[in-house]
């Protein structure tokens, strides 16, 4: 039940209205704090890679459309996949999820007024812009990485690669890691240390749980990758021999340094995904999740087992099989946390009463792909098929159920989800459905036959191929499911598009949802809650007598702390009120770092190591200027 | 308020910082923060010396033929002094919590002083190092001088966050927010000893 504001309780909103109130116009976004318009401007950033990395991806499919395509040169469609690669994963799945997902949702969700460190949060955001930017003048200049995402040396070493494209990977990716590092120590901290009264740790919803295992699964995954690309630019730009077996170094240094971060990195895709389907299900099947305290585990294991299985992707190097088959066992003892999850999910929704909205359509087709492709990953994980079909089409159907149809139909279930939040509308059913059924038909069709060109002999990123090899049909079928799908993920944005000019009002609660989200007004106000909410369980939306004591609160006074940015901090596990925290209000100097960041890669990029230093001191400046007049950071 | 225990308390005095120190029964958020900061950091750390012993398996010899192993002394010595800053930094942790500002700045200080001379031996060691090896001729060097300056960057850093911290301790006494900070100061430091043994440690490994 939401909250009713009777009389006696508007005068404290329209106190926490004056202290709340952001700045209006571009100079309100550019300055802004607040988390949710951080998470906005996550989400249309991220949504214009996915844009442009879609793109990409069409253009891949024209190309092979035929044999002997020749849309793209051979040089362009290496630049072409690999930043369709790059874009996907750091440009958007990362920053959609724990960047507009988790900051819009996670602070509401647990009944807090914003995330740990706002101003923190805020330089998060400028810094993924910057580094996405960064990245794509290298693709505007022809100069985009191609050497794959995953960049293997020695063709990534200067040798092979002399131009500067690879030098835009390296450095581009170490300052977009600072961005996702920031994030995931916000995270935890916010998890840590402010949720609402009474929400001790295991009575916080399985959407936070999801996120707290992504974000440790980040903060310990990405100082790998920042490593290795680092070593990368020291040999490319300075002449060190990390990579150079000639001098005693080893290229295998790379593949083991990029997989320990990269296959987390899986896991870091896919549990936000995990966290959103634990959202939908018990809203649509009116029912509490079944196995709740080992979905939350499985959800922490999933992460923590992604840290011992990077072998697998190195089958095909030569290891000893005794290396090999412990890291083949490992991988496959990963398929029981998530079982678990997978029947948790299938038996809530067959245990309940489900209703097919759109947003649970798209948790259904997550749970199809990710059988599919949780299923091509245990073959997988048997080295000898596995060195069969190493580096061909089947590996790319694989990845693509799990890391596109099981990662991204959660994500876009969301969007519907909670667009009457964000927004105040409700979008077009109708539409919705189609829009689903357009996706879910595109995603078979485009990933669907590439286990079979695979299994016949389709090599990955070859920019063409012969006619005559009987791969012609399959890859047209193909292309025709690319642009299905295409269709169907422009009939979402166009259905929001329209639904936010013309929607129906949607109320603060249209789904009578489970979690605290539902409670406020919708779009929520910029300190979320007028009352500080009270938790008993994680389906706190559900228990009426508690939300209707915080509506009596409000009368009182009660858990309003409406004289400044304040928001209380609780103790770590039993979420017990210890101390009143002071948010920062707006402030300039988050995109000011950023941009003097920006400027320290620009300068590391063009070897002027004197200027980047310089521009570090400058980051030095705004920082003292960030400790300025504020208290918090 | 009235949920709040101790009620509100100006967090931006030392008095109202004393009392919220005692009465707070979680570590603050800048504390959690600077943890989870330096769990990074030590992966990079851990990633850095696990690539050294990873590239040390794969040849024959290591250090190369024509480079003497490291002279254990010099770097051992200034490892060890640079390890008696994590007294003074957990003296000035303590007294940041107890609101004693001169105590704060005064172990601050004498830190400062011990830390930025190890800088200054770190930077003449390497120099001595450079002139004997490279670390564009062999993979030894490359991991040697990342590790090593990797090292000593997160010793400068922390020279500059001390010296931050003790201006604006200085400046604005022990509020909430610098309490917090010299406290913080003081983890980074825990942490950046800690490394230092493991890069000692790992650098002489070869001479050992």
């Amino acid at each position: 039940m939401a909250t009713v504001i009777r009389p006696r309780g508007q005068q404290y909103v329209d106190l926490l209205d004056r202290v709340w109130g952001e700045r209006k116009g571009l100079v309100g976004w550019l300055t802004t704090t607040d988390h949710k318009r951080i998470g906005i401007m996550y989400f249309f950033t991220a949504l214009a890679f996915f844009g442009a990395g879609g793109v990409e991806a069409l253009l891949i499919r024209t190309q092979l459309f035929g044999p002997n395509g020749h849309v793209l040169s051979p040089a362009a469609y290496d630049q072409i996949f690999t930043m369709h690669g790059v874009t996907m994963i750091f440009l958007f799945v990362i920053p959609m999820t724990t960047g507009a997902f988790g900051n819009y949702l996670l602070p509401l969700m647990i009944g807090a007024r914003d995330m740990a460190f706002p101003r923190m949060n805020a330089v998060s955001y400028w810094i993924y812009l910057a580094s996405g930017i960064f990245m794509y003048i290298a693709l505007a200049q022809g100069h985009a990485p191609n050497a794959g995402w995953f960049d293997y040396v020695p063709l990534a070493s200067k040798t092979y690669s002399p131009s500067i494209n690879i030098d835009y990977y390296g450095w581009g990716l170490i300052f977009n890691g600072i961005a996702s590092t920031a994030t995931s120590i916000n995270f935890i901290v916010t998890i840590f240390k402010l949720r609402a009264p009474g929400m001790s740790l295991n009575r916080m919803p399985l959407f936070c749980y999801a996120f707290l295992a992504v974000s440790f699964a980040l903060l310990f995954a990405l100082p790998s990758l920042s490593v290795a690309a680092l070593f990368l630019e020291l040999d490319r730009q300075l002449g060190f021999q990390f990579y150079t077996a000639s001098h005693g170094g080893n290229p295998l240094l790379w593949q083991n340094l990029f997989w320990i971060f990269g296959h987390p990195e899986v896991y870091i895709i896919i549990l936000p995904a995990f966290g959103i389907a634990t959202a939908i299900i018990p809203t649509f099947t009116k029912r509490k999740m079944i196995f709740f305290p080992l979905v939350a585990l499985s959800e922490i294991l999933v992460a923590f087992l992604g840290f011992g299985v990077w072998v697998h992707h190195m089958f095909t190097v030569g290891y000893p099989t005794a290396t090999t088959v412990y890291f083949a066992a490992a991988s496959l003892i990963i398929t029981i946390p998530s079982a678990i999850q997978l029947f948790a999910w299938i038996a809530t929704i067959m245990s309940g009463t489900p209703e097919f909205k759109t947003p649970l359509l798209f948790i259904v087709g997550f749970i199809l792909f990710f059988i599919i492709g949780g299923l091509s990953g245990v073959m997988l994980a048997a080295i000898p098929f596995d060195q069969q079909v190493h580096d061909s089409y089947f590996v790319i159907a694989h990845f693509h159920f799990v890391i596109f149809g099981a990662a991204v139909f959660p994500i876009l279930g969301g969007m519907y989800f909670w667009f009457p939040k964000v927004t105040g509308r409700m979008y077009h059913e109708g539409w919705g459905q189609f829009s689903f059924w357009c996706t879910f038909v595109g995603t078979l069709v485009t990933f669907f036959p590439m286990h079979i060109v695979g299994l016949m002999g389709m090599v990955r990123r070859n920019y063409t191929y012969p006619a005559g090899l009987g791969f012609s049909t399959l890859n047209a079928l193909e292309t025709v499911g690319a642009f299905v799908l295409a269709a169907g993920l422009v009939s979402i944005v166009a259905n929001l598009l329209i639904s936010y000019h013309k929607g129906a009002p949607a109320g603060n609660d249209p789904w009578e949802g489970d979690t605290l989200e539902w409670s406020t007004t919708s779009p929520p106000p910029p300190y979320n809650y007028p009352v500080i909410p009270t938790v008993t369980s994680p389906y706190a939306m559900w228990d009426t007598a508690d939300r209707e004591l915080d509506n009596k609160r409000l009368e009182r006074g009660e858990g309003v702390f409406a004289l400044g940015h304040r928001t209380p901090g609780s103790t770590v596990q039993d979420a017990e009120v210890d101390e009143l925290l002071e948010m920062p209000p707006h402030s300039i100097w988050p995109p000011v770092t950023a941009l003097a960041l920006a400027g320290v890669f620009v300068m590391l990029l063009l070897q002027h190591y004197f200027i980047a230093l310089g521009f570090a001191a400058v980051i030095a400046l705004t920082l003292i200027g960030w400790h300025r007049h504020g208290a918090q950071p | 308020m009235s949920t709040v225990p101790g009620g509100p308390v100006d967090r931006d005095t030392p008095a109202g910082a004393i009392h919220l120190a005692r009465q707070r029964r979680a570590k603050p958020n800048g504390w959690w923060g600077m943890v989870l900061f330096l769990c990074s950091e030590v992966t990079i750390f851990g990633t850095m010396i696990a690539t050294y012993f990873y590239l040390q398996f794969g040849v024959h010899h290591w250090p190369p033929r024509g480079i003497s192993p490291e002279k254990v002394a010099y770097p051992s010595i200034a490892t060890g002094v640079l390890l008696l800053t994590t007294f003074t930094m957990w003296l000035a942790a303590r007294a940041a919590g107890a609101g004693a500002r001169r105590t704060v700045l005064l172990m601050i200080s004498l830190s400062l002083l011990i830390q930025g001379a190890f800088f200054g031996v770190q930077v003449a060691l390497m120099s001595s190092d450079l002139s004997r090896f490279s670390p564009r001729s062999t993979a030894y060097g490359s991991i040697y001088y990342t590790l090593t300056g990797t090292h000593d960057a997160h010793v400068l850093v922390g020279c500059l966050l001390g010296l931050a911290v003790l201006w604006f301790v200085a400046r604005r006494g022990l509020t909430d927010y610098w309490s917090t900070a010299t406290r913080a100061l003081a983890l980074y430091w825990y942490v950046v000893n800690t490394m230092a043994v493991f890069v000692l440690l790992t650098t002489l490994s070869p001479s050992l």
